[in-house]
């Protein structure tokens, strides 16, 4: 059976409006977002992240481990962003050196070093700010957008039928596909299986992973098969379908989807003037010496 | 003829990917208002013969289909899923594989809005549906918070409201307790009784005995066996092989040689401390979310020799209870010692050395290229010797009936043969103590009755817990019963003492079995309970079994 994401209906921005404004602003402010590396114009970005998150209503509590694990995520990638200084050498040309970090001990004659500049450096933290920007709208999406609503919000949006229930179930499996592999992951640790100890070469480790992976993949398979047969028993896909719940526009969400669409003309208009490119303050500059 | 709403003849059937024949010239009718109840082993057929009915054979799945079906005399050959489905309703085994919808009322909606009524007309009649099977409050609940009995009353509902001609129940109680699947029962009789062609397969015979189907079908290898009324099915099947009920066991089992004797001693409680404590549960509270109670404040031991049945509703905890045994969940108060270990401090996989915990379904955990490979598993990780696991491999893989087996890939293997393997990859582990969560679920009478009786004669078990909602199981195999309510052990001592209360057994949703009742007015002459073949040749009885067959029957 499909698990839903811990949805509850809670008094917050977020949810005071419809789904379908909430998904069209959301795409409007990833777009938006993706057009700038200045990190001027993504604390504004940050900022109404993080006002949306705040009066999410949602607890700390309810959304620590996603926050924890995604968070964890993107400043372990900073971080190697910020060592690497990948992906960063189309946006600057030259780099201003900071400091030259070098190791006291040679490796086959290596020796290694970190070169910190000032590009790097706001590279990695503008980067942090535009990924972690579009992670926390993206996280509350799930907590905020009630699961019975899936399927028609997509309806609503423009996609065929057979697209948006498709879209619907898609949403709902994530979550089962995770309750799936706990209670994988707890059958095979009552057979003696611990994830802790596995060791041996990076195929060894892989081939171990077996015990969790495969019934994980099978189940989901076998799932499939079973919501299909449980949709043909149902006549699904037979013709134009009715959805039951009829959502309203109010007023706040045309104004919203307005807000999106006029946050999205202006970042496009910016980018074409050349606004909002790779920022490095002078500041930093003339620390480097520059 | 012509006023059978469902006529099969000559329906004969292979899957494209065997090479036998899934069924073979397959004829009957039903006609409205009477129930057929369709009995046979698991590799029957059954599912095969409900798939061609309702269309997925040969829409969904392919191979040669030869015969006709007719529902009200017109054929259903040739048409698309979509028209059966508005004659046909089907209810699958599992209502977790067939509800769709996150609330009940989308769930009930959803062939509604498939077929593009108006929205007016759905509204209408799923409420006509919710309230034809009493759950019209269920109406805006969550889905995935409904009990096992709700969730097959919505699935049911979600078929209905698209009116069909026939329905179609294929092992609906399989995942039920005894007072839900009572209760479906009785819902399945009154839509037969208000005009529905109602088809059930089921294993549970003695349950829908209750419900005076008017036909009986035996199916085996894909060949009727019998098909008239249901009074002749008795006569028509093993009474080893199907379950029947106690009476008609007696009366049968009186001409046949005495069985061998059943063991409720664990070969490995006689020797060592006797009573000793193996599991200890102290004060143990735990819930889920914050604000949750599922288990409320359990104090249990397991000692040395037990053979416990835990028992109890959907929902009241059972799970919960036993997972903490192994450590895979921790209580959020008190605590709970293994060996006098607490399991706050030590690995799940420590604890596996003691105690071998078989889940509910053997899907989670097969992986392996071969049986004998997914057997060595666990013994592999605890680290036993190589010539042990292989010995103990193959004892396991006889226990469950699975020579011949050993090579083949579990996941290949059908769904009562996997809970077999599910139950061997534990077995093979050596574990001092058995936890099994519903042991016997999807699985034929015969072989779970097989393996029930040789896990018991192992002689490495110093106690053995199962999980179950089939109370006849603990009447034969027990020798002491848990009964788990609300989170709590309600009532807890032999079987004699725990199931004599017929009243508060019903309180807690379990329905008294024929055999329980049958064990209960010998008990002065038994003085333990005993399995119906058991039974038949104790002397008191002879002159009595016609009594008990009419009264049973009645």
């Amino acid at each position: 059976m499909l698990v839903t994401w811990r949805y509850r209906p809670r008094k917050s921005i977020i949810q005071s409006f419809d789904p379908r404004a909430w998904i069209i602003f959301f795409g409007c402010y990833l777009a938006s977002t993706l057009l700038f590396w200045d990190l001027r114009y993504l604390s504004f970005f940050l900022l109404l992240a993080l006002i949306v998150l705040f009066t999410s209503g949602i607890r700390w509590k309810e959304i620590r481990k996603a926050m924890l694990f995604i968070g964890g995520f993107i400043l372990f990638f900073s971080f190697l962003t910020f060592l690497t200084g990948r992906g960063g050498m189309e946006l600057y040309a030259e780099e201003h050196v900071l400091r030259e970090l070098k190791a006291s001990f040679h490796i086959l004659g290596w020796q290694p070093s970190l070169l910190i500049s000032a590009e790097k450096t706001m590279f990695s933290i503008s980067m942090l700010a535009r990924v972690f920007s579009i992670a926390v709208m993206t996280i509350l999406i799930p907590y905020s957008l009630n699961p019975a609503l899936y399927g028609v919000t997509f309806r609503g949006l423009g996609l065929p039928d057979k697209i948006a229930y498709a879209m619907d179930l898609t949403m709902r499996f994530i979550p089962t596909f995770g309750r799936d592999f706990t209670l994988t992951m707890d059958a095979q640790r009552a057979r003696g299986y611990e994830l802790e100890k596995i060791s041996g070469g990076l195929a060894a480790q892989v081939r171990k992973l077996a015990p969790l992976v495969v019934p994980v993949t099978i189940h989901a398979i076998a799932g499939s098969e079973d919501i299909i047969d449980a949709m043909d028993l149902r006549a699904f896909g037979i013709g134009p379908r009715t959805w039951l719940i009829k959502l309203t526009y109010k007023p706040r969400d045309y104004f919203l989807i307005g807000f999106g669409i006029l946050l999205l003309v202006i970042s496009i208009a910016f980018s074409l003037w050349g606004w909002g490119k790779f920022w490095v303050p002078a500041g930093l500059l003339a620390l480097a010496g520059a | 003829m012509t006023d059978s709403s469902l006529r099969i003849e000559n329906l004969s059937f292979r899957y494209r990917s065997r090479a036998d024949l899934a069924l073979r010239s397959i004829s009957f009718e039903a006609a409205a208002g009477q129930v057929l109840l369709i009995a046979g082993a698991s590799g029957c057929g059954k599912t095969t013969l409900i798939r061609c009915i309702n269309g997925l054979i040969p829409n969904s799945y392919k191979g040669e289909i030869q015969g006709g079906i007719w529902v009200q005399g017109k054929p259903i050959q040739g048409l698309s899923l979509a028209r059966i489905s508005q004659m046909v309703g089907t209810v699958l085994q599992d209502p977790e594989r067939q509800i769709l919808g996150t609330r009940v009322i989308n769930e009930v909606a959803f062939g509604l809005e498939n077929l593009h009524l108006s929205r007016e007309e759905i509204l209408s009649r799923v409420d006509e549906a919710l309230t034809r099977l009493n759950i019209l409050h269920l109406k805006d609940r969550e889905t995935f918070h409904l009990s096992g009995g709700e969730k097959q009353k919505v699935a049911i509902a979600g078929v209905l409201a698209m009116r069909p001609l026939v329905l179609l129940l294929d092992e609906p109680l399989a995942s039920l307790d005894p007072a839900s699947a009572q209760e479906t029962l009785q819902m399945v009789r009154r839509l037969a009784d208000d005009g529905m062609t109602v088809l059930m397969v089921e294993h549970r015979v003695e349950d829908v005995l209750n419900i005076h189907p008017e036909t009986a079908m035996f199916l085996d290898e894909g060949e009727i066996r019998y098909y008239g009324p249901t009074a002749g099915l008795y006569r028509a099947v093993d009474y080893h092989r199907i379950k029947l009920p106690a009476p008609l066991i007696l009366e049968r089992a009186v001409k046949d040689p005495v069985p061998e004797p059943l063991t409720r001693q664990l070969e490995a409680a006689k020797a060592g401390i006797p009573n000793q404590t193996l599991v200890r549960f102290e004060g143990v509270r735990f819930g889920y979310e914050e604000n949750q109670t599922v288990l409320a404040g359990i104090n249990l031991e397991i000692r040395r020799g037990d053979i416990i049945a835990v028992l109890g509703p959907n929902g009241a905890g059972k799970t919960t209870l036993v997972k903490h045994a192994i450590g895979l969940l921790k209580p959020k108060a008190g605590r709970v010692l293994v060996d006098g270990r607490d399991t706050h401090q030590i690995s799940v996989a420590e604890v596996a050395h003691t105690l071998g915990y078989v889940f509910q379904s053997p899907s989670h955990m097969l992986f392996a290229e071969t049986v004998r490979a997914e057997l060595a598993f666990g013994p592999t990780n605890l680290k036993h010797p190589p010539e042990e696991i292989e010995k103990d491999v193959r004892e396991a893989i006889r226990i469950v009936h699975l020579e011949g087996f050993e090579e083949n890939p579990p996941l290949a293997l059908s769904f009562g043969q996997q809970k077999r393997v599910s139950i061997a990859a534990i077995l093979a582990m050596r574990s001092r103590i058995l936890v099994m969560d519903e042991p016997t679920a999807g699985q034929d009478y015969k072989n779970y009755m097989e393996f029930m009786d040789a896990i018991l004669k192992l002689p490495g078990f110093e106690a053995v817990l199962f999980i179950t909602h089939d109370i006849d199981l603990a009447v034969i195999y027990a020798n002491r019963v848990i009964l788990v309510n609300h989170g709590q052990v309600v009532r807890d001592g032999t079987p004699e003492e725990v199931l004599k209360d017929l009243a508060y057994l019903e309180e807690n949703r379990l329905v008294p079995t024929s055999l329980l009742k049958t064990n209960l007015e010998l008990y002065a002459h038994t003085r333990s309970f005993q399995r119906a073949e058991d039974l038949a040749h104790l002397g008191v009885l002879q002159n009595r079994s016609d009594r008990y067959q009419n009264s049973t029957l009645q």
